[in-house]
């Protein structure tokens, strides 16, 4: 009876404390600045390497390059640059392998869609994701990385 | 004598009670099961064959999702592995760092086990109790690594970031605050007649048996075996902290869970010296090359996970991806036990049983 | 509303009491619908959550939003279930729960059928609902429905002879089986109340209550983690909410007896507080015996099926047998 008595007291003691949940969707959740959201794209910084790409374990990144118009720049511009939200497990590993942070996380996280065709972003949904942009990206990088002067 | 007919009930993969995806075919005459089959594989997703085609960094989230309850211990066995294989020395910031995170995580991942397995009896609040301050330890991690349950947080070598400003801090204050939390939790279910009636004496086995199918963890020690992987084969810095292992006599559910909810109070206890002896100053990254190229050979490591030791076997041909690579996953092996043990129980004591091996599917099938 | 019962049937009397019924399964219904948001508050709270919160101005209209979502739903019928039965169960389980609350006197003077044999008719009616429960489960043709009936036909058999002997007491001290004259022995003051001279014989019957509601830590025929749902696994739409209906309207039927049998009905605590109407009184411990089973089920456990026959013939039987033979000779040496 002693523990079915403690038990039932502690239940009590709990009625009146305060309450733990979040109001969600009434009010949006404050994540902290490393969460890893969804990803932003700033085009202008992109210098085509790949690198993104490469590094994705689930392969979602897709991009192509055209070359730069002003003809002393060797470097290309970004053509078309898709994520593929149905697949990506927002790892962070194409935004810590980015050598000019032109893709960063941000802290959004609201992917809903009623259509899976949805989930397939483009360069200039990505670039206006521009909401809530992490601050801090990267703070370990293998040493000798190509980012660290960048 | 009453005529009486079989019945063949699939307990299953949609039940309430089997922690995801997990199926048993068992047979009942009455309520009494005469044979248990477990089926398992719905949530198989081929990590293995996966990783053969993946670098190793690239290996890591993948580890995130065996056993999402406790990813933390998945993440530190992949890069240990890698890192033996290497032959790699990790900053004591970065091993620190590690440690924190495991032992949050091990305290997190059993009061998943606290608060589901009383779902399992039939208590509802303990579950909301258990979420409620498992969500402080979620949101240490959120503001550690950005994620809530997929950390993706160490890397070979080191760890992703080093402990944002006033953390360590935080969890200094949670240490406390869990010990007063887990008196409560005594308080409400630990005493608990009907719950002690529930537990005692079910599910009963030896350390034989236990050794010969190769339990490990809580499963193993609830027969009295005093095996810990963080004693008995120390890695990380484990070797530095006192704590006990807490150990049973009789085999039954309910030395797991008193092991179990032991557990947690000596994580605290390893978390306070840690958090004590932590470094000031420090690298969190070791020296690492860009492209991870293991050299050949064949590697294995076990690690204490929260369900038992989880060990991973690297064959290399000196490639940046593993040439195979295996994980022995607790909650499967441990899961051996279950057929033995479920003949001869009532529908409700399988619910008992399979609820104290504390299994977490998308582990078992990988 | 005594004088009309054993007056002959004209059609006059009879519409006004489908009348009356309908009004009275009205405040029932009402009842139902905010015992089942109070429930979720009073859990949520105990949980650390709010309960119930978005539906209408603190939540009030969840229930009826609840109960409108079950009537629209459609109604399916298992191909490989025993049609008929599977139809009638929900009714033969919901009728008894509303028919036994004719004789629970709430008042000196609001009642509806004071029975002199008021106790019998209750327990006599309310194991009807078994028959029900036990159909739904066989008749829905569902291995965990099945076993939900089987488990609930032996408990509910076994609850019933706990709760009806350890009831004895009480008649014995009072004298009668009619409810009112029970309540009317119990005036003037709590320390009249039958729970003090009866304390065995109350614990005994609240316990074999709990059982007999089918509640935490005692609902092992609707054991969600072992029998997904048990006996309405099959169950959807209205006809579950028959069950649900059934289930409630019991609780509101034991609270009520608890009151009456045991904390002095519609009698204040003190002589002095009787200015305040009987009824408040009422429905003030008739809130909390049905608090009390919120907070039960809050915090517990549920029992094991073997260990819930062993509580019941082997503790509580002789308990409440024990508890005659004590009422009987105190009663025999000291008050007469």
């Amino acid at each position: 009876m002693k523990g079915l008595m403690k038990g039932l007291g502690v239940t009590f003691k709990n009625m009146t404390q305060k309450k733990v949940t979040y109001r969600y969707p009434d009010v949006p959740l404050e994540m902290p600045d490393r969460f890893r959201g969804i990803q932003y794209l700033d085009p202008d910084k992109c210098i085509v390497c790949n690198q993104c790409a490469r590094i994705c374990p689930t392969d979602c990144i897709t991009l192509t390059g055209k070359p730069n118009p002003d003809p002393e720049k060797r470097v290309k511009l970004v053509d078309t640059f898709d994520i593929n939200f149905e697949i990506c497990i927002l790892c962070d590993f194409c935004t810590e392998v980015c050598p000019t942070e032109a893709i960063v996380m941000t802290n959004n996280f609201e992917l809903a869609t009623y259509s899976r065709d949805e989930l397939y972003k483009d360069k200039d949904w990505l670039f206006a994701n521009n909401q809530n942009i992490r601050k801090e990206n990267n703070s370990a990088l293998p040493k000798g990385g190509a980012k660290k002067d960048a | 004598m009453i005529r009486t007919e079989e019945l063949l009930l699939n307990v299953g993969p949609q039940h309430p009670s089997t922690h995801g995806v997990f199926r048993i075919i068992v047979k009942l005459d009455g309520e009494i099961i005469t044979e248990a089959n477990p089926v398992m594989g719905y949530l198989h997703r081929g990590t293995e064959k996966l990783a053969e085609n993946l670098s190793y960094t690239q290996i890591i989230p993948y580890t995130d999702r065996m056993d999402y309850v406790s990813a933390m211990t998945n993440n530190y066995v992949l890069v240990h592995t890698v890192e033996k294989l290497l032959g790699l020395e990790v900053p004591e910031r970065a091993e620190f760092l590690r440690l924190i995170v495991m032992e949050l995580q091990r305290i997190a991942s059993h009061l998943v086990w606290w608060g589901t397995y009383l779902l399992d009896i039939g208590a509802m609040s303990p579950f909301l109790y258990a979420f409620r301050d498992r969500e402080m330890i979620i949101n240490l991690f959120n503001e550690l690594c950005g994620a809530r349950l997929t950390y993706n947080y160490m890397r070979v070598g080191g760890v992703k970031w080093d402990a944002p400003e006033g953390w360590l801090d935080k969890v200094r204050d949670f240490v406390p605050y869990m010990r007063k939390k887990v008196d409560e939790y005594d308080d409400l279910v630990s005493g608990n007649e009907i719950f002690l009636a529930r537990i005692k004496g079910i599910g009963r086995y030896d350390a034989e048996t236990a050794i010969n199918l190769g339990l490990s963890g809580a499963n193993l020690r609830c027969t009295g075996v005093k095996w810990d992987l963080r004693k008995d084969q120390p890695y990380s810095l484990y070797e530095r902290f006192e704590f006990d292992v807490p150990v049973g006599k009789n085999g039954d559910c309910y030395d797991r869970y008193v092991i179990r909810l032991e557990e947690i109070r000596q994580s605290l206890r390893i978390l306070e010296q840690a958090l004590e002896q932590f470094p000031e100053e420090g690298e969190i990254m070791g020296k690492v090359p860009r492209v991870i190229r293991a050299p050949e050979g064949e590697v294995y490591a076990g690690i204490e996970s929260p369900r038992g030791e989880i060990g991973c076997y690297i064959v290399s041909r000196g490639k940046d991806k593993p040439y195979r690579l295996k994980f022995r996953r607790p909650s499967f092996v441990n899961l051996q036990i279950l057929p033995k043990l479920l003949v001869g129980e009532s529908m409700t004591n399988l619910i008992t049983i399979l609820g104290g091996v504390d299994i977490v599917v998308g582990e078992v099938d990988c | 509303m005594t004088g009309w019962l054993p007056g002959p049937i004209t059609w006059q009397s009879f519409t006004l009491y489908f009348l009356v019924s309908v009004a009275f399964l009205l405040v029932i219904l009402g009842y139902v619908t905010y015992a089942i948001y109070f429930e979720r508050k009073v859990i949520g709270w105990m949980q650390g959550r709010h309960g119930p919160n978005r539906v209408g101005p603190l939540g009030l209209l969840q229930t009826v939003a609840d109960v409108a979502k079950l009537l629209i739903k459609e109604d399916t019928i298992p191909k490989k279930a025993q049609r008929d039965l599977f139809i009638l169960a929900p009714v033969i389980s919901f009728v008894p729960s509303f028919v036994v609350l004719a004789t629970i006197p709430f008042t000196e003077t609001l009642y509806f059928a004071d029975l002199n044999v008021g106790i019998l008719y209750y327990v006599a009616l309310s194991s009807i609902s078994t028959i029900g429960i036990i159909l739904g489960g066989w008749a829905s043709n569902n291995k965990y429905a099945l076993l939900g009936g089987m488990r609930s036909a032996a408990q509910m058999i076994s609850y019933e002879i706990p709760l009806v002997i350890s009831v004895v007491g009480v008649i014995m001290l009072s004298g009668s089986l009619q409810l009112s004259a029970i309540v009317e022995g119990q005036s003037g003051g709590f320390w009249n109340w039958n729970f003090l001279p009866q304390i065995i014989g109350f614990i005994v019957f609240i316990v074999a209550a709990v059982s007999e509601l089918n509640r935490t830590p005692f609902d092992l025929p609707e054991a969600e983690s072992e029998l997904v749902a048990g006996y309405h696994v099959e169950y959807s739409g209205f006809r579950f909410a028959f069950f649900m209906l059934a289930e409630y309207v019991y609780v509101f039927a034991i609270a009520s007896l608890t009151t009456v049998l045991f904390l002095g009905g519609w009698h204040p605590p003190f002589p002095f507080l009787d200015f305040i109407p009987g009824i408040l009184w009422f429905l003030l411990k008739f809130s909390f015996v049905v608090f009390f089973l919120f907070w039960l089920r809050a915090t517990f456990p549920r029992v094991r099926v073997d260990q819930l026959m062993g509580l019941g013939w082997k503790v509580l039987l002789p308990l409440s047998l024990v508890n005659i033979f004590i009422t009987a000779i105190v009663y025999e040496i000291f008050f007469r």
